[in-house]
């Protein structure tokens, strides 16, 4: 549906996507996630010609909307694309009553008035907000506002629809509500969506795939469990909050390999290729357990017991996160009432325990 | 430890408000007492005469209609200006930019000097108007000329600061719903910079109303012709004080109501009921 070609913008001196290739299915929601700056909007506004960029080729449905072919050169206005874009403030037009930023993409279509009245209503129907077609935007709240640009830009019947961060410009206390009401909406429609946000658990209730962003290209690309159990990269592992060493692997024995980070030997599942590399190990904060004897039962599974200290906890609201000196440090969550019942405290001697197939191992290119 | 003792530490805070009072009522005394002590100048026998002299009934009409002329020719021409400005980016820019506000800090006897010139029969623009018949300087067009010369930046640079705080999710929302870049301007940039805009035309016509040293120098002062409001106050003072203080007075309304449509204008904004 969406194919970009290694495409490259520079604003100025700063390059800000960089030889970015990248293909959305058909009716698939894809989340661009990453943190502030990494080219998310960039991305979204080369996909929509708000912005043009300096090579590479954009397609959608198999045409060639931006780029070159041959010696011709296309880049179609942004309205000539079909594709309806949500934007990260609420950007409804301030001077215009709810009914008309909803009709506002119908009239340049040049329907009947009869035929853009039935549309809107339809619209306003489908984010139920009809009651409110007489208001102004500034009548409405953040969500409200934010169906209603949701609306207004089905309105063209657009294949794709790009949101950038549609969640920010929600009451914080509502985003939790919205983002499930926005899901339902997405799900419904059945088109292609790319989703932009910087937020983990959003990326992750709304999207069928994630693509992670960082410096201008994509990391990795894949379904959650993909992504989470999987990183494929320092960065991606690190931006998703998994603990992540740097390590070697030594050798394979008894169909496990065995790697050396900071000096303490490790088990991780099978992969010759990598003896005798440098290597990244990550782990997920939730497969760690900490007990306080050396002797941890992995029911029968292979796995790896690390004593260290524990040299930090800091309370969240149902968790705390606990950091544990092991001559590297790991980081997990404990709910506050096992830390109670385990009577963990800052200083105390632990085991930090996982399984060996929980450790996710690939080679360390950064050093090369 | 020794302690610094600083001038703000040996004022109490009494003494602080007390002098910031002061200062503040000097100031207003000096900005108000002279604007107030015009008015007390009016004799209710005269001022129906003196509207019913014809110097002062020209150089009225010819300021509302010069500085009128004005203000439309700059509003034509600046507020594209402005939307190209604020919309492209092109090598040069900040040079052209620094150059088209030039004329507000410019003195105007200097601006009179620079159009005298420009304009002059042998001068670079004077030819053309020599074909076409026209000598410019000392006619009304110098007047309209040397107006908008002085006065139209005012309403460029509001109508630049008007579209450059536009929100620029709300225009790519247009831009993402119409292929039509006039109906997004007209539909959705003027619209919501039409307050800039407004009060940018407001300022431009203060400062055309009240051009005096660019009109003296480039049209002259010619009853009828170019003299406006400001010159015949100048020419007044001598001959018929009254008269001079009678259009300094409608010159004071007129800027006063400028100034508090401007205030309105800033006051109100879309969405404001936060």
């Amino acid at each position: 549906m969406i194919k970009v070609d290694s495409i490259t913008k520079s604003f100025g001196e700063k390059k800000v996507i960089e030889n970015l290739s990248l293909e959305v299915e058909n009716e698939e929601i894809l989340s661009l996630l990453g943190p502030n700056g990494c080219g998310k909007t960039t991305l979204l506004n080369l996909l929509s010609g708000l912005l043009r960029q300096d090579k590479g080729s954009v397609y959608l449905n198999d045409v060639l909307v931006s780029g070159s072919t041959g010696a011709k050169k296309v880049h179609l206005k942004p309205s000539e694309r079909k594709i309806g874009y949500v934007f990260q403030t609420t950007s409804l037009f301030p001077h215009m009553r709810i009914q008309d930023n909803v009709a506002y993409g119908l009239q340049s279509l040049h329907f009947t008035e009869q035929e853009i009245k039935k549309r809107t209503n339809a619209l306003l129907d489908f984010v139920g907000l009809q009651e409110y077609a007489k208001f102004y935007p500034h009548q409405l709240s953040g969500g409200q506002k934010q169906r209603i640009a949701l609306a207004r830009s089905l309105a063209t019947e657009p294949q794709v629809l790009l949101l950038d961060e549609p969640v920010s410009a929600v009451d914080p206390q509502l985003r939790e509500s919205f983002r499930l009401e926005l899901k339902n909406y997405l799900q419904a429609l059945k088109i292609t969506v790319v989703y932009v946000t910087h937020n983990l658990s959003e990326a992750f209730i709304m999207s069928d795939r994630i693509a992670v962003m960082g410096n201008g290209h994509i990391e990795q690309i894949g379904n959650r469990t993909e992504i989470f159990d999987k990183p494929t990269s320092s960065y991606v592992s690190q931006f998703l909050g998994i603990n992540t060493f740097k390590g070697k692997a030594v050798k394979t024995d008894a169909g496990l390999l065995e790697i050396d980070v900071d000096g303490k030997l490790l088990l991780a599942p099978q992969a010759p290729n990598l003896v005798g590399k440098d290597v990244i190990a990550t782990i997920k904060p939730e497969d760690i357990m900490l007990s306080k004897s050396a002797d941890f039962n992995f029911n029968g599974a292979q796995g790896n017991s690390v004593e260290g200290v524990i040299t930090e906890m800091v309370q969240m609201r149902s968790n705390a996160q606990v950091t544990i000196d092991a001559g590297f440090l790991v980081k997990t969550r404990l709910s506050l009432s096992s830390i109670k019942n385990l009577g963990f405290s800052i200083g105390d001697k632990v085991y930090v325990c996982f399984n060996a197939d929980a450790l996710n191992v690939f080679a360390d290119n950064s050093s090369e | 430890m020794k302690r610094k003792r600083t001038f703000g530490n040996s004022l109490s805070d009494k003494m602080v408000i007390l002098i910031l009072g002061l200062l503040v009522l000097t100031y207003f005394l000096f900005i108000a007492l002279p604007i107030i002590g015009i008015f007390l100048k009016i004799e209710p026998g005269q001022v129906n005469a003196q509207l019913h002299n014809a110097a002062i009934i020209d150089a009225i009409e010819l300021s509302l209609f010069t500085s009128g002329t004005a203000t439309l020719i700059a509003f034509v021409l600046t507020v594209p200006t402005a939307y190209f400005m604020t919309t492209r980016n092109f090598p040069g820019k900040s040079i052209l930019d620094t150059l088209m506000d030039l004329p507000i800090v410019l003195p105007p006897a200097v601006a009179g000097i620079v159009l005298l010139y420009a304009f002059a029969p042998k001068g670079l623009l004077g030819p053309i108007f020599n074909r076409l018949g026209l000598i410019i300087p000392g006619s009304t067009i110098a007047v309209i000329i040397a107006e908008t010369f002085v006065a139209s930046p005012f309403l460029l640079r509001s109508a630049k600061i008007g579209f450059e705080n536009m929100d620029k999710d709300v225009i790519n929302s247009a831009k993402m719903l119409s292929g039509s870049r006039l109906r997004v301007f007209f539909t959705i940039t003027f619209p919501l910079s039409i307050r800039a805009i407004i009060s940018g035309t407001m300022m431009t016509w203060a400062r055309a109303m009240g051009e005096f040293g660019a009109t003296l120098m480039f049209a002259g002062n010619l009853p009828g012709i170019t003299q406006t409001m400001p010159l015949a106050i100048y020419v007044l003072l001598y001959s018929n004080p009254f008269g001079g203080v009678m259009l300094a007075i409608i010159l004071i309304i007129i800027s006063f109501s400028i100034l508090i449509i401007i205030k309105l204008l800033e006051q109100k904004r879309f969405g404001a009921k936060k």
